[in-house]
């Protein structure tokens, strides 16, 4: 037996398997020895098992269990709702803010007339931050390249 | 004026609606009643009895936050079970156990393992006591690595079919299946040793 069929011969014990499979293995399930015997096995596992999991106590008194699970239920209670942020704040901060960021960082960048030569740049890529709490802006320019990446995360 | 709630006399269902407006002693029956099955849930895949405490809390505070979510279509305690065995999987996740356990689940992908162990021709449990049995399976379930003990808790005390254990366990259905072939063949091997070590 191969491990394909071992692995059918389980699958059809456990009722996994489509119709049209199932009779050719229940076929074999009689008919073959060895896989007569694998499937005794895996049926003699299965009824072991069945209903005979270890009942277990938790080790410590009911208030003492409780008070830990209340302490931490009042905790979060008394804990002050962030304020929601209305959803078509949301979907602006989400999606367009970034977008945003990144055509500001282009126009910058790109356009000549804005471009200050290297000499008197005083404000370097790298230091544009994002004013966004939950989304964050890295970039990179490699002069010699000519190039610059901006990688722009969302929280 | 509602009538007060008799707590210990109560059906699950009653606690349950109480419970969702906001009735914390009808939660605390909820959770006197059934803290013993989910932290034996808890321990049975984390085998650490301070991690099943912990966890099975942290399902109790999770239960209480998405109570509202409840509707009834299962039983409450198999709802609970769900929310204690999805921390656990997380939880032993995050650990990432160690090395063994991948020699053992390498061993158990190449299928050479199983294949090696002789078929147990005889029932290893026939003529036991449900103690007895009891003990047995559990000691030979702390033998098992962790997923293959999860597959077994998932598929065999959960009844969860291939497709749920998968999606639980964040894997295919074939590594399912291979899994749980090799911890039944694992199982009934561990259970017929057990079985030869008492016999006088």
């Amino acid at each position: 037996m191969n491990r394909e069929t071992e692995l059918g011969v389980q699958a059809w014990m456990d009722g996994e398997l489509p119709p049209t499979e199932a009779a050719s293995v229940a076929t074999l399930a009689t008919s073959d020895p060895q896989a007569a015997a694998l499937l005794a096995e895996l049926k003699h596992t299965r009824a072991a098992l069945a209903g005979n999991e270890l009942e277990r106590a938790v080790p410590a008194s009911r208030e003492f269990y409780w008070s830990r699970i209340q302490r931490e239920l009042e905790r979060l209670e008394n804990q002050p709702a962030a304020p929601r942020r209305p959803v078509w704040l949301s979907w602006w901060m989400r999606f367009l803010a970034p977008a945003a960021i990144v055509a500001v960082l282009a126009l910058v960048l790109f356009t000549p007339t804005f471009a200050p030569s290297s000499a008197h740049r005083t404000v370097h890529p790298a230091e544009i931050e994002s004013p966004l709490d939950d989304v964050s802006v890295l970039t990179f320019r490699s002069e010699a390249e000519r190039m610059t990446v901006v990688w722009v995360n969302f929280q | 004026m509602s009538k007060k709630l008799d707590y210990p006399s109560s059906s699950d269902q009653e606690l349950v609606q109480n419970a969702q407006k906001g009735d914390m002693l009808a939660f605390e029956e909820l959770v006197a009643r059934h803290r013993d099955k989910v932290y034996a849930r808890a321990f049975s895949m984390v085998r650490n009895e301070d991690e099943a405490v912990d966890l099975s809390q942290e399902a109790w505070v999770k239960g209480w936050q998405r109570l509202k979510q409840f509707h009834g279509q299962a039983s409450f305690l198999t709802w609970m079970t769900r929310i204690v065995i999805n921390l656990c999987l997380d939880h032993l996740r995050k650990q990432k156990r160690g090395r063994t356990e991948s020699i053992e689940l390498m061993d158990e992908e190449i299928g050479g393992v199983e294949r090696q162990m002789p078929v147990v021709t005889v029932n290893p449990t026939e003529g036991l006591e449900r103690a007895e049995l009891r003990q047995r399976i559990d000691r030979a379930l702390n033998q098992l690595s962790y997923a293959h003990r999860t597959v077994l808790v998932l598929h065999e005390f959960e009844q969860l079919e291939y497709k749920e254990v998968a999606n639980r366990m964040g894997c295919s259905i074939g590594t399912v299946m291979s899994r749980l072939f090799y911890a039944r063949r694992k199982m009934a091997v561990l259970l017929a040793g057990l079985r030869d070590e008492q016999k006088p």
